[in-house]
């Protein structure tokens, strides 16, 4: 029984970091204050907030090199789209678009858990260590962080370049690069969001976006991405068929 | 898209969501874990036993059992096989996250395994919805922590061997840490009286790991 389950590895524990973030300081105090499930703001609960590139497709594309807006012209939007078939389509679309997870901080570490855990998976934020040397990619990348007062930045390399930049199918390569800005806002009742967007390769020049996540009084449900089983597999196999097969040639 | 969604469900007050009974603070579960390799014996003596694929199976589950097809098993599609089979894998590896009214349980193999919430302030809710991990309540006994879970759908299987379960499924699981928190003490126990003819149970020693959860892609089995 063919056994494949592809774990894409960071490798850590006798690399040396590389200085992509600011050194690690210690864990606030406060944080545990954070803990709790957060939805993405809109509407009315966005008054006197302000949101940057709130059409953020349109600011990407403006911002595409043109190969890469090519390459998005020519990207089928059903077919290509890994998220659409259950398995992981990455930590740009998500967040901006959607975002709804479970902010979970620890000594060490602060994890999102995306309610899409299919999709967008779960992120772990170290908060004591800097990018090991030699990443593999994957979906989520490495993410570091570091507070500056009641802010954590957060600094994430070490992307595949599978997951697009947004639902408009905005490529981007293994040099994106994501540095986030998240404090606490409106008495606590919402985490705010300054991310810079920088890819030398695909971007003409870095973009930004600000976006504002509402905690909920509530718990994050259960979410199976797919709970017909035989549709799920019958998808799944497609989508992954192509991959499979350079598998197979490699071998 | 296809996504499914259960909405949350009323949440109520049972003898479940009391505090522990001891004044010592509970010990700090917070890790990665693995199960020990099998065959290990830890000093003591201390080993697995039991396993899912021994449960004893009613009459109507063995013959329920004989007409599954081995294909169908979620595992081979990357959806959730449930707590009973995944915690009693080898490979299994989780990361524990304790928070001030929930401890959070994170399965590196993340299609499989999904995400468990231990809720430590309340008790299940009266009408519970039926999910793939189920309603999870816990409450700590000295330096055990005893978590209670009902609410599963019938749609994973107990073991490899494609034994089917009921949505009465219960599961009592007792983690404690032994050897300074070096390891796990994991004793599962499940009843089902639809489907096993006796509780039945197995434990497992999990390995606190130095490292950290990757990231995987779950590939189906062919």
């Amino acid at each position: 029984m063919g056994k494949l389950c592809a774990i894409l590895v960071i490798v850590i524990s006798t690399c040396r970091a590389v200085a992509a973030a600011e050194p690690a300081t210690a864990v606030q105090p406060a944080q545990s204050d954070w803990t709790g499930y957060y939805a993405l703001a809109r509407g009315k609960d966005l008054a006197g907030l302000k949101v940057v590139s709130p059409d953020l497709d349109k600011v990407i594309i403006a911002h595409l090199q043109p190969w890469a807006k090519a390459k998005m012209e020519a990207t089928d939007g059903v077919a290509d789209d890994t998220g659409g078939v259950c398995l992981p389509d990455g930590i740009f679309r998500n967040p901006p678009f959607a975002g709804r997870f479970e902010w979970l901080p620890a000594t060490d570490r602060v994890v999102m858990v995306f309610w899409e855990l299919n999709t967008a998976g779960v992120r772990r934020i170290y908060l004591n260590r800097q990018h090991p040397r030699n990443l593999l990619p994957t979906w989520n990348g490495d993410s570091v962080g570091h507070w500056e007062g009641d802010t954590l930045v957060v600094d994430t390399i070490g992307f595949n370049d599978k997951s697009w930049l947004m639902s408009g199918m905005e490529p981007h390569t293994e040099e994106a690069h994501l540095i986030e800005r998240y404090r606490r806002v409106s008495n606590g009742s919402m985490i705010e969001v300054q991310a810079v967007v920088e890819d030398r390769h695909a971007l003409t020049s870095a973009y930004t976006y600000t976006r504002y996540y509402k905690k909920i009084d509530g718990e994050m449900p259960e979410n199976v991405c797919n709970d017909d089983l035989k549709i799920w597999k019958d998808w799944r196999n497609a989508a992954l068929k192509p991959q499979l097969d350079r598998a197979r040639e490699v071998k | 898209m296809l996504r499914a969604a259960l909405p949350l469900v009323l949440i109520l007050p049972s003898a479940m969501a009391q505090s522990t009974r001891t004044s010592a603070p509970p010990p700090d579960l917070t890790g990665v874990y693995q199960p020990i390799a099998s065959g290990t014996i830890l000093p003591g003596g201390l080993k697995h036993s039991g396993s899912p694929e021994q449960v004893p199976l009613t009459p109507a589950a063995l013959e329920q059992m004989k007409t599954v097809n081995l294909k169908d098993d979620p595992g081979k599609v990357c959806a959730p096989i449930g707590p009973f089979r995944m915690m009693a894998r080898e490979s299994t590896k989780i990361e524990l996250l304790p928070e001030s009214s929930m401890i959070v349980m994170l399965f590196e193999d993340l299609s499989r395994g999904l995400m468990r919430t231990i809720y430590m302030k309340r008790g299940h809710p009266e009408k519970p919805e039926l999910k793939w991990m189920g309603d999870s309540i816990g409450r700590w006994e000295g330096d055990t922590l005893l978590i209670d879970t009902t609410g599963l759908n019938d749609r994973t299987w107990l073991n490899d061997a494609g034994a089917q379960h009921s949505d009465a499924l219960h599961l009592i699981e007792r983690i404690r840490p032994v050897f300074g928190g070096k390891y796990l003490e994991y004793r599962m126990m499940a009843e089902d009286p639809k489907a096993l003819t006796r509780p039945y149970t197995y434990t497992r020693y999990y390995e606190k790991l130095k490292t950290e959860i990757m990231q995987d892609t779950c590939v189906d089995e062919e």
